[in-house]
């Protein structure tokens, strides 16, 4: 019946957006309103301390961290000692499991009409059931389920027939009814998995050079709690704006045994649930958080190992560590935990079943409550909610509608438009997707303009022209500001890429080109290349040839380094000074370069 | 009879019988007195065939009103005012009833003789001096009405709440079938038994408000929609004029009272006479079923009780209140509720926890599948929840049509008894009425008609006949109610 009803719907809304409007219409008037969020913690903890989040990443400090990251590994690879050489690491295996808890893109809550919201006002949007007033029910949202299904079907999960809500209860302040609404005894989906290829690891990081499967045990609805802000020394305000939010928790296999890959999984998890639209804040902003379950082994000998998680048997003694709120605290917390478990099992100890926190920058996870004080949940199924029953014709419906997966973009991106696999993960992850669309836009506009003209560019060299563009000279034109598709249109960009293209202007003058639309020069590009005389006036080959001459002559020391030295490197800065001392539009740097090279004898010579 | 002489009367009797305790709280007189005074005229026009209209209905006090504080008799909500009125309270008020106050109970509807209570018991005397059980746990709307205190009573049953205090203070209790009336605004205590429940002092009293209340609220989760509502009534067999009434062997046991078991044979003689047909029928997980019921419903309340911690609504306990780095509400929930509800807490707490689940709640579920399957072996027409296309009906099965027994085995005791019983012997009480309510199925129970003797030499009427339906039978329950 639910299908049935629902289907009419579909169409429309699994397309659709799921904003609370009036969140719309704030962001709208202050584009300044998200940025501004970042500072308050927005962290969810059952001890109560807050992580500062981390700041949003743009183009350039995201390129640097990944060159950084292959510098290091270069480094670790020439050094003796190397983390993922640890002696230690040769006697004990780490397994780790993950728990991500994500926020669902949905309009209103998980069990009542109010609207789900991310900065409005505290307790704003609260009906009276999800602060649980006497009297009140629950009314289960099916809309709620269309994200949570785009995401399991995203996990190649089994969508299950029929599923249910559990109650699962503890007493704490954040919690009003006492319970969380959770589905413990019948998820909606189970037996996903998560594939890790390569080009998901910072370059030299990937564990393996084929793809590898993480399994999903299984995905669960559930509701959010509400949020503590912490009022030092002894306030805390509850706002239950978030209470209720619909939330799903993706519960993988004890299948991971690398820190590194523990992070680089929880990364991709987010990465997926944004791409099907499943979820719209990232960890940055705490719409993701992630427990981590993490116990040590020993490779041989499987004497004390013989504990099982989800159906994986052999393993040690596992811990909880709660609330992770960044990718870095994933990676950093279980290397600590690891450590610690290690440390404390070769001296003769034994790892206690616990619960166990972490703050950012610490070197060691803390304890936060052992076995005796576990919680008994006491799951019960909630005698007010009716079974979930779903369709094979709604699943059937979303698996066909599914928005493409980063990893179907990459793909298509290194093959087909001849990007890096680092450059295409770059632009995939940027700004949530609006860079890949910025530029997917410019480039289908560049085919068609060179189409017109009936021009024959390989769609591969268009598209490694146009990455350039949108990550380099975009990248460094935004560095200190937000990303913003309509700063600089696509329309601009495509008519710039094409005058360096087809060599009629300079590309030092289509860079300044942006520079000044970026400004906000509302002139076309044809205009300004008109009125500021920026069109190529190309010199002829004696003129360059002089041009060179005339440099070269007035540093002899130069020259001599570069033609007895072989130090051709140096050639760059005459093929600067080439461009910089002509009029603007006049010296094209790879024609300067070759006659460089020409003048100074270095035939092929790669520079 | 003009309104202003009833309301008078009614009036009359809340200050004649404030001694009894039957209301938590109540309307200032002059509301009544108001509406009185509009003219006959206009009355008469509102009125057309509205059954409800102008009359003075008292409302058990863990159903929510707007007006009045709602306090399910308890110390944690002795203050609470709800922000919003429950649907039933509203359909009846768009309606023209008056709400004439809230009514008091055993705290949460947990317990069988209103004697749980924060604001203190509930006093059955029918004669000077004697204070015996008004039944529970909606004994105050069972007591309002036996005395006059109003003309009907709204009451929540969830394992016999309404009909018991309906049988002890000798008027009609009627618990229709679980899901027909919205519970939108009722304080839970076991939501999957919860019903709520109609009291007054002759069934069409009781049908007139049963058929204002019996509609779709999509804001009750477990509210029936509209296309299973008409399923119940769709493929209805004509009913014969001679019903075909069970008589559960398994309800005649041995601690059964005598004047109760004299009553139901009188009763059942009654019927045969009418020509009707009496036939014994098993139901044998009737013992069974009140263990479930006692491991159910305290499972349920102790989930929906904890909600109740002083911090949003409700009150709570003077001072600081929880050691650091606990939870802020111990002390509170320990001031804040009775014995008997923490009892109930405790016990469901243990029920659900991990190591006793298994043996406990998930057993309970069990048998009440087994009830209701006891319930669908007897009866003549197939539970509608459960056969889709009605083919099961078309071969004609030996069944009954409805089934007939006591509400109580016993009388009401008086309130001394009461106190020094312990908990268990006082949860036997709810033998026979418990398993309609894990079944879900309507049940009424109305006075035997017949006056037993008291010590003081007078005599009253405090047995009550119960007349179980199959699910969704509601109808015919009151029409066989009416011709007892």
């Amino acid at each position: 019946m639910f299908a049935r009803s629902i289907r009419n719907t579909l169409a429309a809304a699994s397309k659709q957006r799921y904003i609370c409007q009036s969140c719309l219409h704030r962001a709208r008037k202050s584009p300044l309103a998200l940025t501004r969020l970042s500072t308050q913690p927005r962290t969810r903890s059952l001890h109560t301390e807050s992580e500062p989040p981390q700041p949003p990443r743009n183009a350039t400090s995201f390129r640097k961290l990944l060159k950084d990251a292959a510098k290091q590994q270069k480094k670790k690879e020439k050094g003796a000692v190397s983390p993922r050489h640890n002696p230690r690491l040769e006697h004990w295996e780490l397994t780790v499991g993950i728990e991500v808890h994500a926020e669902l893109n949905t309009a209103r809550k998980l069990f009542s009409a109010a609207a789900t919201s991310v900065s409005e006002a505290p307790n704003t949007h609260v009906a009276l059931f999800d602060v649980a007033f006497p009297g009140t029910q629950p009314r289960f949202n099916k809309d709620t389920l269309l994200p949570a299904l785009r995401a399991a079907i995203a996990f190649q999960c089994e969508i299950q027939h029929k599923s249910s809500f559990d109650r699962k209860h503890y007493f704490y302040q954040d919690q009003p009814a006492g319970y969380q609404i959770t589905q413990y005894y019948e998820p909606f989906a189970t037996n996903g998995k998560i594939t890790l290829y390569p080009h998901d690891f910072p370059p030299g990081a990937a564990p393996q050079p084929e793809p590898f499967d993480i399994g999903i045990k299984q995905i669960q609805m559930e509701q959010d709690t509400a949020k503590t802000v912490q009022q030092p020394p002894s306030t805390y305000l509850l706002d239950f704006n978030r209470v209720s939010h619909p939330l799903i928790e993706i519960i993988t296999l004890p299948h991971i045994h690398d820190p590194t890959v523990a992070a680089v999984v929880v990364r991709k998890i987010q990465n997926i649930l944004k791409s099907v639209n499943a979820c719209t804040t990232g960890m940055e902003l705490g719409g993701l958080r992630a427990d981590v379950n993490v116990s040590v082994r020993q490779r041989q000998g499987h004497s004390e190992s013989s504990h099982s998680y989800h159906g994986v048997t052999g393993l040690g003694q596992r811990t909880e560590i709660k609330n992770l709120a960044s990718f870095k605290a994933v990676e950093d917390a279980i290397i600590a935990e690891r450590d610690r478990q290690i440390d404390l099992l070769e001296s003769g100890g034994i790892v206690e079943g616990e619960t166990r926190g972490w703050t950012l920058g610490s070197k060691t996870t803390k304890r936060l409550r052992g076995k005796e004080g576990e919680i008994d949940y006491r799951y019960m199924p909630d005698p007010d909610i009716a079974p979930v029953i779903i369709g094979e014709s709604l699943v059937k419906h979303l698996r066909d509608t599914l928005p493409k997966l980063p990893d179907v973009h990459i793909d298509t991106l290194v093959q087909t438009y001849g990007l890096t696999a680092k450059d295409a993960i770059t632009l995939i992850s940027l700004d949530d997707g609006a860079r890949l669309e910025y530029y997917l836009a410019t480039l289908h506009a560049l085919k068609r303009d060179a189409t017109q003209n009936e021009e024959e560019v390989p769609l591969n060299v268009l598209g490694k022209i146009t990455s350039n563009w949108v990550l380099m000279e975009l990248g460094s034109l935004f560095t200190d500001e937000a990303w913003d598709s309509t700063r600089i249109s696509t329309r601009f960009l495509k008519d710039v890429v094409s005058h360096v293209r087809r060599k009629q202007i300079t590309s030092p003058s289509g860079k300044r080109l942006l520079a000044m639309s970026f400004d906000g020069d509302k002139r076309s590009v044809a205009e300004i290349v008109e009125q500021e005389s920026l069109l190529l006036k190309p010199l002829s080959h004696e003129e360059y040839v002089k041009l060179a001459q005339n440099l070269l002559d007035e540093k002899p020391d130069m020259v001599r380094d570069i033609t007895e030295k072989g130090q051709v490197k140096k050639t760059m800065w005459f093929v600067g000074q080439m461009v910089a001392r002509s009029p603007e539009g006049t010296v094209e740097p790879g024609k300067a370069k070759e006659v460089l090279k020409e003048v100074l004898g270095l035939g092929d010579q790669e520079l | 009879m003009s309104l202003i002489k009833h309301a008078k009367t009614y009036l009359l009797n809340q200050s004649n019988y404030k001694h009894l305790n039957a209301f938590n709280s109540l309307v200032e007189p002059s509301v009544l007195l108001a509406r009185s005074g509009i003219s006959e005229s206009d009355r008469a026009e509102e009125i057309g065939s509205n059954d409800v209209y102008d009359k003075p209905i008292a409302i058990k006090d863990n159903i929510c009103t707007k007006d009045l504080k709602t306090t399910a008799s308890s110390g944690i909500l002795k203050d609470f005012v709800s922000p919003y009125d429950a649907t039933v309270v509203k359909l009846l008020q768009d309606d023209g009833a008056v709400v004439v106050g809230k009514t008091n109970m055993d705290e949460f509807g947990m317990g069988s003789h209103s004697t749980h209570s924060h604001f203190g018991p509930v006093k059955l005397q029918r004669y000077e001096g004697e204070e015996v059980s008004a039944g529970g746990s909606s004994g105050g709307s069972a007591l309002a009405v036996a005395t006059s205190q109003c003309w009907a009573a709204l009451g929540t049953d969830t394992g016999g709440s309404v009909r018991l205090p309906a049988a002890y203070t000798g008027i009609v209790g009627f618990k229709p079938s679980y899901g027909l009336l919205s519970r939108w605004g009722v304080i839970a205590y076991a939501n999957s038994l919860d019903t709520v429940g109609i009291l007054g002092k002759n069934v069409k009293d009781v049908e007139a408000i049963f058929d204002k209340l019996n509609v779709y609220d999509p804001q009750d989760p477990t509210s029936l929609p509209r296309s299973t509502r008409a399923r119940l009534l769709d493929p209805h067999p004509k009913r014969p004029d001679s019903l075909r009434i069970g008589i559960p062997l398994d309800y005649n046991i041995d601690t059964l009272h005598p004047t109760v078991r004299k009553s139901w044979i009188r009763r059942l003689r009654e019927l045969w006479n009418r020509g009707h047909t009496l036939h014994p029928v098993r139901l044998p997980t009737t013992q069974q079923a009140l263990s479930a019921y006692y491991v159910l419903a305290p499972a349920e309340a102790s989930s929906n009780l904890a909600k109740y911690d002083g911090v949003r609504f409700g009150s709570r306990a003077e001072g600081i209140d929880g050691a650091p780095g606990r939870v802020l509400f111990a002390k509170t929930r320990g001031q804040g509720f009775g014995p008997e509800v923490q009892r109930r807490i405790l016990l469901g707490a243990f029920s659900l926890s991990a190591q006793a689940i298994d043996n406990y709640f998930i057993q309970a579920q069990k048998i009440r599948r087994l009830v209701q399957h006891d319930f669908n072996g007897v009866f003549a027409r197939p539970n509608p929840l459960f056969d889709h296309d009605g083919t099961t009906s078309s071969k004609k099965r030996k069944g009954v049509d409805i089934l007939v027994c006591p509400t109580a085995p016993s009388l009401p005791p008086s309130l001394s008894e009461v106190e020094t019983q312990d908990p268990i012997h006082s949860y036997m009480n709810d033998v026979f009425t418990v398993p309609a309510s894990l079944a879900g199925l309507p049940a009424i129970s109305v006075p035997s008609g017949e006056s037993h003797d008291l010590p003081s030499g007078t005599s009253c009427n405090s047995v009550g006949i119960q007349i179980i339906g199959q699910y969704g039978d509601d109808k015919l329950v009151l029409d066989a109610a009416k011709n007892l």
